[in-house]
């Protein structure tokens, strides 16, 4: 009974979590945008427009809900959920803190430990990008399907990189089990970040383009293709594909900071209480999420064969001999 | 013909990752920068007797409206903005509008009324807002046009000074 | 409950890959595959085998479907109505009569093992090693006993991808004339 009771209230906690920061999150972009072009950003609604997420999940619900005509009526709707419930299933394996004591109960803080918990992050990150293919597809529009084309290139080029800079973590860790990875970097030193800086420098590239963000929203891409997949969109279906994108976002923050930054490991601080381990990761998921909107505003968007030749032509080949080094060494070093 | 040689770029340069974090650490310095926007409603804008806001109707000190009904203004509206009805009084001006209607919605505060206007009835104010729920509502009357000469009187003295100058000036243009 | 799930997916994946074959529109035999997958990933969990059903969508879902829907799209196959649709036109020809009769004969063939009993063992051997243990076993097999065959496979892929490589870039270099109509939307 108290299992139970212990794995429902993870499962609110956790996707309570997840769907605040992705409303956190819609006030931060353009917060932060602001403030680095000298600006006050939205500061109307309650104090400092803190609320404004909630007035913009109001207006969202009383828009009227188009479907373009021609368009392919299932497609069109089934696609927004398509494209946001993947990321919100892939949150349930990520460990954001060690063992906590409460009240008797030993709790593991994580939804879920899966033994391939890795693979299932991966697999879900793989199906995300067929609310944006078929979004594109379904609305019969050449914005659209032009949006969709490319996130679907974009996706494959960009997945392998992703995955080959994982796959040097887990050959240090010797496990696929994300809490396997996090206990293994208890202590500073034995972040992966001092020992993968390469995967990291790979994961974080290949992060953003995973996500469809700046630099590499080709699927959006707003000059040429005004705003790519979700041109014909409105009202909620719109907010979904948001909402996807943000909680992609940050499942791969979190997932970043489990991989290579020692997860709720504290630095300096080995015995820290379970709760400051917490607060720990949430400061490191925070940054990443920072630093996605801090790379928007800095960089411009490359130009579509540049994204091609660099996930080809570079990331690719450094993600593999990253594996090979990392292989070697640790097949050396073994015996 | 002037042949622009590209330079190579360094390693550093090719490799992207110095560069790319020398952008990310130029945006975080503005992040601490403070905002230059003015907050409008709380804030207003500056005014000046150049403004060129909204056309009023000048009021005189008499109490009586300077307008004539000449019609030069309504002629002179770009934008056919101005609908004139007038009729005649004992006073001396003889004639004064008995309707002086300015939609504003179509009036595009171009100033022409007021470089038409002979008897100085018309002047482009400092006023700028102009909201409302309706169109008929927007389409401004006397009572809402009229304003004491007082509260133009910038203005007047700007467009007199402006005029002067181009009646002393000598040389043709 | 294990069985029932086991059936209703079995019919979502048969449901599935009917669907491939029979709709009008390639780009719903994409999703058709896709639905296909999906059950057959679900029936590899309830094996107790997560690790063969994270690959089984990683693989195929993620990346070999995703390149269908790009190739579909980049040439313009997926002509699209408002309705999905079927058609059984195909079933004209002979050879496909017979295909779907020798499909429908395998099909049978399964069901009669799962009644004697084949599905209880299968799943009696997996509960044996247990899903714990599944994944380093199947490293084992696949790079120890299996390991030449293994590395053939991927030869043969490799070499499949350089003759696929090699067509098209004959084809390209006659120029426009002689391609046909395909060739002539590049």
């Amino acid at each position: 009974m108290t299992e139970i009771v212990i794995w429902v209230v993870k499962v609110v906690v956790v996707w309570g979590a997840l769907l605040t920061t992705a409303a956190i999150m819609s006030l931060a972009e353009r917060k932060v945008s602001a403030w680095m072009q000298y600006r006050y950003g939205p500061n109307r609604v309650g104090p400092f427009g803190v609320l404004q997420p909630v007035a913009d999940g109001i207006k969202f619900i009383m828009k009227e809900e188009l479907v373009p005509a021609g368009a392919n009526r299932l497609l069109f709707r089934i696609a927004p959920a398509l494209s946001a419930a993947p990321a919100m299933l892939a949150v349930a394996v990520i460990p954001f803190g060690y063992t906590a004591v409460i009240a008797g109960h030993e709790i593991t803080l994580s939804v879920a430990d899966l033994d391939i918990g890795i693979l299932y992050i991966l697999a879900l990150g793989g199906l995300g990008v067929y609310g944006v293919i078929l979004g594109g597809w379904a609305s019969n529009s050449k914005y659209s399907l032009l949006g969709g084309l490319r996130a679907s290139a974009q996706m494959i080029s960009y997945e392998l990189t992703l995955m080959l800079s994982i796959m040097a973590v887990v050959l240090m860790a010797g496990s696929l089990d994300l809490r396997q990875i996090i206990e293994g970097q208890r202590a500073f030193l034995d972040w992966n970040i001092f020992y993968q800086p390469l995967a990291f420098v790979l994961f974080t590239i290949a992060m953003f383009a995973e996500t469809n963000r700046h630099p590499f929203d080709f699927a959006e891409c707003e000059p040429e293709l005004v705003g790519g997949f979700h041109t014909e969109y409105s009202s909620m279906r719109f907010a979904l594909f948001f909402l996807g994108e943000y909680c992609a976002m940050t499942v791969m923050a979190a997932l970043n900071t489990t991989l290579f930054w020692g997860g709720p490991s504290v630095p300096f601080w080995p015995d820290a209480p379970w709760y400051v381990g917490v607060v720990a990761f949430i400061v490191k998921t925070s940054f990443f999420l920072f630093l996605f909107i801090w790379v928007r505003w800095t960089l411009p968007r490359l130009r579509f064969d540049q994204l091609m030749r660099l996930g080809w032509q570079a990331l690719l080949p450094l993600a593999l001999a990253n594996v090979m080094v990392t292989g070697a060494v640790i097949a050396l070093t073994a015996n | 013909m002037v042949i622009l040689q590209r330079k190579e770029l360094t390693l550093a340069e090719r490799l992207y990752l110095p560069e790319i974090l020398r952008g990310l650490s130029i945006t975080f310095r503005k992040f601490f920068k403070k905002a230059i926007t003015r907050q409008y409603p709380e804030e207003p804008l500056p005014k000046d007797e150049v403004t060129r806001g909204q056309p009023r109707l000048v009021v005189k000190d008499d109490g009586h409206l300077a307008c004539v009904s000449c019609g030069l203004c309504e002629a002179a509206c770009p934008a056919y903005a101005i609908t004139i009805d007038g009729h005649e009084v004992d006073r001396p001006i003889e004639r004064e509008p008995e309707r002086f209607e300015i939609d504003m919605l179509r009036c595009i505060l171009c100033g022409f009324c007021e470089e038409a206007c002979p008897k100085d009835a018309i002047f482009m104010s400092d006023e700028l807002e102009l909201a409302d729920l309706t169109r008929a509502e927007l389409v401004y009357g006397i009572d809402k046009l009229k304003r004491p000469r007082s509260a133009l009187q910038k203005r007047i003295d700007y467009v007199y000074r402006i005029n002067d100058r181009w009646r002393n000036s000598s040389s043709t243009p | 409950m294990a069985e029932f799930l086991f059936y209703a997916l079995a019919l979502v994946a048969l449901c599935g890959a009917a669907g491939v074959v029979l709709a009008k529109s390639p780009m719903f035999s994409v999703l058709s595959l896709l639905a296909s997958f999906f059950a057959l990933s679900v029936i590899y969990l309830l094996m107790s085998f997560p690790f063969m059903a994270a690959v089984q969508i990683v693989v195929y879902a993620g990346a070999i479907l995703v390149l269908f829907l790009f190739v579909i799209m980049l040439l313009d196959l997926g002509h699209m109505g408002s309705k999905v649709e079927f058609s059984t036109a195909m079933f004209r020809s002979p050879a496909a009569r017979i295909g779907a009769v020798v499909a429908l004969a395998l099909a049978l063939a399964g069901l009669i093992a799962v009644q004697r009993g084949a599905l209880q063992q299968a799943a009696g051997a997996a509960a044996e090693t247990g899903p714990r243990d599944g994944l380093p076993q199947l490293a084992e097999a696949l790079f120890g006993r299996y390991g030449l065959a293994f590395q053939a496979t991927g030869m043969l892929l490799l070499v499949t991808m350089v003759a696929v490589v090699a067509l098209a870039k004959r084809d390209r270099r006659k120029g426009p004339g002689s391609q046909g109509a395909q060739g002539g939307e590049r």
